[in-house]
């Protein structure tokens, strides 16, 4: 096992590595440059503060101070938000996104399961029904309409949460809901087709016909054989959310980092695009990493000795 | 993992989303008259160095939090830090008297704070984006650009409490320049002990203007503005507190705002058409000016004044902003904002306006074009047209280009790219035709009639003439210092620009808002900072 986590961390590392240099050159190739003022600044001038920020270097050699910064954990200081340091600006603004994703991917997973399962348990009832519709629904609703009606409806008229804005529990309900429908409706989805697939299996019915009861069979037997490619699903479903986020983060005001990584793309503000990518590419690597651990702990079978 | 426990969370996790459901709290609002607004802004402010700051918002916290020489105040400026001014030796030296005025921790504001601001900022050390604001202070352009020492910037402290300025030309709106963020004061203390992290939080900074920043730690998007008890004419400001709230959406700022969330919000085109009758609604007139260049370099075709006359009479301005636009924005009169400057009661819009040259008149528009056609030998033309690839701006092509093509012979192609390569490709002339927006620096003509002197940088079209460049010369060298004569070159130059077509102006932008009438007394600037609150108050 440890030498299989050593193994998946090397690689995350070179992907990282990979995924850092063709940002960083890519991103050089776009249009424009991180002056706002660029239109009235002398040639002069704008010479004067490239030197400054080292801009005025080969690119390879941009580059190289770049990685050695990363290396000893010096992401560089942000152009939209002069002065300030990059990490410090992911760092506080990071919370909040993590704290609305994380509430929606388990909300979302974890409600997901209960309709599927409720759905394969009741198949081709009225329950079964309402389960799919929901799934639907939430799959072709797209997270920021939902959350524009979301806000209309129970923020704005029934006034039960805050329209917007953040400062506790209450501010993220609105923000989870929105983002929680798409996973919610992907797993439960997966959850339905498996279990109804392992319902019908002969261990199941080995199990019926030893007497055991109704609820015993979906508890020890089929919930967690269903399990399996239910997990497969959940880091593409997180990939989802941080996207979905940037969105929904707009709408509800929240001080997340979503948006900003747009918005340091939009003005070129490298240290910061930079910066985001690394953190939003090692997020992805550990979430994929964890599902691979978990789909041990749920199957044996897969388990890894290597 | 045990499935039960899971069972259970899963349970607990729905059963939670009800239960939440139901135990919003409906807050209720005490009806007492607390001198606090709730103001929203729709973009993060990013600095609170007035060196570095480049961003509307930002400079509008700073103009509420810090005080230059001079304060704007509507379409004048007022005393600030200076209690008075004189300027001699014809235009160029401007001597400041400063009151006795004290930063909020108390330690004196001096004629000193000002020098080690303005070298700050000059310094190429700093990177500052705003250095060319400083162009006229003696040494600065060779300052920033890194061939002298900032020591040698034309500011000197004559005392705590005098402050000389040298120009290199007379500039009779420098007055307007010092009640903007970037000439205002810095407490040296302060900068020196933050050093780099200087200003980029509430708490390293120093404040001496009416209100202090609280509650922003560099990224967060609430915070808010305290009364300055320090603050030399603390007695007149009657806001306690002003709420700030960073809202990106329209649509939740709007939410927000009929929610008595804010007291005041900003609408885009599609609200302003709901909201347009709404006793709370109010628009206010931007110094921007929005504008077609006709690149004369690329296309020898557009150096006939027929042709680009017959471009600016077949665009319906009046239709573009009633209908396109909606948004409070209004038909030009010509290139020089409406209600940005006035002299002697008038306003300069009207002065210069040439109703030929902007009027929409499509039969006028069809002779003249075929006149034009006619003279450089052309029966068709092709051209395109570059613009931002934001909705709005493509919208605005699309009109433009319906009315252009109502020219028989002319097939319009719309460009709309990023903000960012539309600038690029604007300066580097590869375009026919682009939309371009100018908004000004300050509130002077001048800084939109020089854009087009034919040296100019942002002239992307190259037209060019003579006796405009002549006019303009004259209002900054031998007119530089009587106002009246000043003006009139201006007007006369802008006649020309207008008369000769240099470019279509398409409209000026407004700010479109709603304010709970409670609210009085803020005051709306068409030049940064837009919006200040130091004479506000709730009722």
């Amino acid at each position: 096992m440890a030498k299989y986590l050593a193994k998946r961390i090397f690689y995350i590392i070179l992907t990282l590595f990979i995924v850092t240099t063709a940002t960083f050159f890519l991103m050089k190739f776009m249009p424009g440059t991180p002056l706002t003022n660029q239109a009235k600044l002398t040639p002069g001038q704008i010479h004067q503060i490239y030197k400054q920020y080292g801009l005025d270097k080969p690119l390879w050699q941009q580059y190289l101070v770049y990685l050695g910064g990363v290396v000893h954990g010096n992401f560089g200081t942000s152009f939209q938000f002069s002065n300030q340091p990059v990490s410090y600006l992911i760092g506080s603004r990071m919370g909040p996104s993590l704290t609305i994703g994380g509430e929606a991917m388990v909300v979302g997973v974890l409600a997901g399961l209960v309709v599927g399962a409720i759905g394969a348990i009741k198949a081709n009832t009225w329950v079964d029904t309402t389960a799919t519709i929901i799934s639907i629904l939430g799959v072709s609703i797209p997270s920021f309409v939902l959350a524009v009606l979301l806000q209309y409806y129970l923020g704005l008229k029934l006034r039960w949460f805050p329209i917007a804005d953040w400062g506790g529990f209450m501010y993220t309900v609105l923000p989870t809901l929105a983002l929680a429908a798409s996973p919610l409706a992907e797993t439960a989805r997966f959850m339905r087709t498996q279990m109804v697939d392992v319902l019908s299996s002969d261990y199941i019915e080995l199990a019926k016909a030893k007497g055991m009861g109704k609820v015993g069979i979906i508890y020890h037997h089929a919930l967690r054989n269903s399990l399996i490619p239910v997990v497969t699903i959940v880091g593409p479903l997180a990939v989802g959310i941080m996207t979905g986020s940037m969105v929904v983060e707009n709408i509800f005001s929240i001080p997340g980092i979503g948006e900003q990584f747009v918005k340091s793309v939009l003005t070129n503000d490298y240290p910061t695009i930079m910066g985001l990518t690394i953190v939003y590419c090692a997020m992805l690597c550990v979430v994929l990493l964890i599902t691979d651990i978990v789909y041990g702990i749920i199957d044996p079978r897969i388990r890894i000795n290597k | 993992m045990k499935l039960n426990s899971f069972a259970k969370l899963s349970g607990v996790a729905l059963l939670s989303a009800l239960v939440l459901a139901g135990c919003g709290s409906k807050s209720s609002s005490t009806g007492t008259k607390k001198q606090t607004l709730n103001w929203m802004v729709p973009s993060s402010i990013s600095t609170m160095d007035t060196s570095k700051m480049t961003d509307l918002y930002s400079s509008q916290v700073a103009n509420a939090t810090n005080e230059g020489l001079l304060r704007m105040g509507n379409s004048k400026v007022t005393p600030g830090v200076a209690k008075s001014y004189k300027i001699s030796n014809g235009g160029k030296t401007w001597t400041f008297n400063l009151r006795h005025s004290k930063w909020n921790d108390g330690k004196p504001v001096t004629a000193e704070d000002f020098v080690f601001a303005w070298q700050r900022t000059v310094s190429p050390k700093t990177a500052s984006q705003y250095a060319y604001i400083f162009g006229n202070v003696k040494n600065a352009t060779q300052i920033s650009a890194g061939k002298m020492s900032p020591s040698k910037l034309g500011v000197k402290a004559d005392g705590n409490y005098k402050l000389v300025v040298t120009l290199n030309k007379p500039q009779s709106f420098f007055k307007y320049m010092v009640a903007q963020g970037y000439y205002f004061p810095q407490e040296k203390s302060i900068v020196q002990k933050y050093g780099s992290n200087y200003a980029t939080n509430a708490t390293k900074n120093g404040y001496n203007g009416p209100f202090i920043l609280k509650g922003w730690n560099g990224t967060n998007d609430t915070f808010k503005l305290v009364k300055n008890p320090k603050y030399w004419d603390a007695k007149k400001v009657k806001l306690s507190t002003v709420n700030f709230q960073t809202i990106k959406d329209p649509s939740t700022a709007l939410n927000s705002y009929q929610s008595n969330k804010l007291d005041f919000t900003t609408l885009n085109g599609t609200q302003v058409k709901q909201y347009k009758n709404n006793k709370d609604y109010h628009d206010y007139l931007e110094a921007s000016s929005f504008y077609l260049e006709m690149n004369e370099k690329k296309d020898p075709m557009f150096k006939n004044k027929n042709i680009r006359r017959a471009l600016s009479l077949a665009i319906d301005k009046k239709q573009f902003v009633d209908k396109v636009l909606a948004d409070g924005s209004i038909a030009p009169k010509g290139y020089v904002p409406a209600k940005m400057s006035s002299h002697n009661g008038k306003d300069f819009a009207d002065q210069a306006y040439v109703k030929d040259a902007v009027e929409y008149n499509l039969a006028q528009a069809k002779k003249y074009w075929a006149k034009g056609l006619k003279e450089t030998g052309k029966k068709s033309v092709s051209l395109t047209l570059l613009s931002d690839d934001t909705d709005g701006a493509k919208k605005n092509t699309e009109f433009v280009q319906s009315q252009l093509t109502k020219l028989p012979g002319l097939k319009i192609t719309n460009q709309n790219v990023p903000f960012k390569t539309r600038l690029s490709r604007s300066q580097n002339g590869q375009f026919d035709l682009v939309i371009t927006a100018w908004i000004a620096d300050y509130p002077d003509p001048s800084n939109f009639l020089d854009l087009f002197t034919s040296t100019n940088s942002q002239n992307n079209g190259k037209w060019k003439n003579a006796q405009y460049d002549a006019l303009i010369k004259k209002s900054e060298s031998t007119d530089a210092n009587n106002e009246t004569a000043r003006w009139n070159d201006m007007v006369q130059a802008e006649k020309i620009l207008m008369n000769d077509q240099g470019i279509v102006p398409l409209y000026q932008q407004a700010q479109s808002t709603l304010m709970q009438s409670k609210v009085k007394g803020v005051q709306f600037f068409p030049t940064s900072p837009q919006w200040a609150w130091d004479k506000a108050s709730i009722k």
